[in-house]
């Protein structure tokens, strides 16, 4: 079990140009002299957060704040304007279960690759396999293309393979909400055991039921920056209050 | 850029899955499988070979076993490019969602292509080999000269890499670039001697002014000049027909050209080196697109 900073996020900005135009084309690269008054978005505008190993942090926010940007930052898919995030620790980034399954392979296949495309290795993802499976309650169906599931099973096996990549920290966007009842359940049940272990995870929820389940500090972000930080119940109250004054 | 070449290092694991992938879903909804990929080159070929030898009456000796040799690198080259053209923008869904170094996609698509060109290179020894027995065994096709062979694979890669990573992220920001890929693409059919010899080439400029310069420049097309050592190097030389003062002779066919190909070998990794030093630039733009 670790122990320290987890997530050290120093004076984040995140700048994103707009385009109105919608297709890209080398039409709108060729006018050069419409460049001069393209929009430019900050979403992020000097974040500090740091988060501890064994934390369980929930951003909250309205559409917009910048939440979805900051955890797709942490999970190294944009490059920040200016600013810095060091990582303490594997992270395995659930912003979309199954992104990056290929309908014509078979579910054992994809297990393979999207394993490997979280960042395990050939032997890891092999050994790993039978759990996954059977976590993902899929083995009468392992062996068919991943077109023909339904998209709560290709959720399920989504979670089934980002729950078995040993991460130190899990980023989750609002993905526990799939499958049934008894599979949220499971993945609930899932959550505890790994922050049990030490686990640290940061994610963005809209439902206040889940944030106090599984959280214990809430961050709330409002116009790309930290509005308020604290315990479960005075953020997410104040949070709600603001809410229901609009 | 040496950061970014010890990323990649660092996921070559992730490489190799994504080249496997890449064939696994080739042949995944069709029973003929491995059998698709070479059907396409041999009908061309034959189609080629009818054409020429019948409808325009060409007796160029071992005619067939020349287009292939010429044709199979061409065919790599065209779907190489074509393929990791769409490399990128087709998994954009995975490239917003996870992390791993964006050059894995177009490189799995031209190694993926690589793996096919290698096959269909066995395969077209075993041509030959009928063409030989065909021919009653006259000019053996197997000698020396094919130890040359992987000193022409490697940097003729390098030109499909350094093609394939430019024209990949360009294809993410401007649409427009699949299109004029696929008309380059035929124009450039036929300005490579893929259905004709660059000695055709040579002999119809050997009368005119400029005519070296204007061969100079028609080899510098590092295509037309890869496709040649191809043939030279595959095939034994048989004479080739051509047209002399409205006269077919067969001549035999002109020595490997040693500078334009080492030219052409120069131009392929620069090519590669320019081609992952711009990827590199747009790569974290990719996820931002307008």
């Amino acid at each position: 079990m670790k122990t320290g900073i987890a997530l050290d996020i120093r004076e984040i900005r995140k700048t994103f140009t707009l385009s109105h135009s919608g297709a890209a084309s080398l039409k709108t690269a060729l006018l050069w002299w419409k460049k001069a008054n393209r929009e430019k978005l900050e979403v992020l505008n000097g974040l500090t957060i740091q988060v501890k190993h064994g934390e369980c942090v929930a951003l909250v926010g309205r559409n917009g704040a910048g939440k979805s940007t900051l955890l797709s930052l942490i999970s190294k898919i944009y490059k920040p304007t200016s600013g810095e995030i060091v990582v303490d620790g594997r992270i395995a980034p659930l912003l979309e279960l199954g992104a990056g399954f290929h309908p014509d392979l078979t579910g054992l296949e994809n297990i393979l690759y999207n394993g490997m495309i979280l960042g395990l290795s050939r032997k890891e993802v092999l050994e790993r396999t039978p759990q996954i499976v059977a976590f993902a309650e899929l083995e009468t169906h392992i062996d068919t293309p991943v077109r023909t599931y339904s998209s709560g099973m290709q959720a399920r096996l989504g979670f089934a393979i980002a729950a078995h990549v040993d991460a130190d920290i899990l980023i989750v966007d609002e993905v526990l909400a799939v499958g049934d009842y008894s599979f949220e359940k499971k993945c609930y049940d899932y959550i505890d055991e790994f922050r049990r272990k030490g686990g640290t995870i940061l994610f963005v929820s809209h439902n206040p039921d889940s944030v106090r389940r599984v959280a214990d500090r809430v961050i709330w972000l409002a116009k790309g920056q930290v509005k308020m930080d604290g315990s479960v119940e005075t953020v997410l109250e104040a949070y709600l209050a603001a809410g229901e004054d609009r | 850029m040496l950061a970014d070449l010890k990323e990649l290092w660092r996921f070559r694991e992730l490489l190799w899955a994504m080249v496997e992938r890449e064939l696994r879903i080739r042949y995944k909804n069709s029973a003929l499988g491995f059998l698709w990929s070479l059907l396409n080159p041999l009908v061309t070929v034959a189609v080629m070979w009818s054409v020429f030898t019948f409808l325009l009456g060409n007796n160029t000796e071992n005619y067939s076993a020349y287009i292939l040799a010429a044709y199979l690198p061409f065919l790599f080259f065209n779907m190489a490019l074509m393929d990791s053209a769409q490399s990128v923008l087709g998994s954009l869904n995975v490239v917003k969602k996870v992390y791993f170094p964006r050059e894995i996609l177009p490189l799995a698509s031209v190694i993926g292509n690589f793996i096919h060109f290698v096959l269909a290179l066995g395969v077209f020894f075993m041509f030959l080999f009928g063409v030989w027995a065909f021919t009653g065994f006259q000019v053996a096709p197997f000698t020396w000269r094919l130890v040359a062979l992987p000193l022409l694979l490697i940097p003729f890669f390098a030109l499909v890499v350094g093609c394939s990573l430019l024209i990949s992220a360009l294809n993410v920001f401007y649409e427009d670039v699949k299109y004029i890929l696929s008309v380059f693409l035929y124009l450039l059919f036929f300005v490579s001697p893929v259905m004709y010899f660059s000695e055709t080439v040579r002999s119809a400029l050997a009368g005119r002014a400029n005519g070296a310069l204007i061969e100079t420049l028609y080899h510098l097309n590092p295509v037309a000049t890869f496709i040649t050592a191809f043939r030279k190097v595959l095939v034994p030389p048989g004479r080739i027909e051509i047209i002399q003062d409205g006269v077919a002779v067969k001549v035999p066919p002109a020595p490997f050209d040693y500078t334009m190909v080492g030219v052409a070998c120069v131009l392929s990794f620069v090519l590669m080196v320019y081609g992952y030093w711009v990827f590199n630039r747009m790569k974290w733009r990719f996820v931002e697109r307008p």
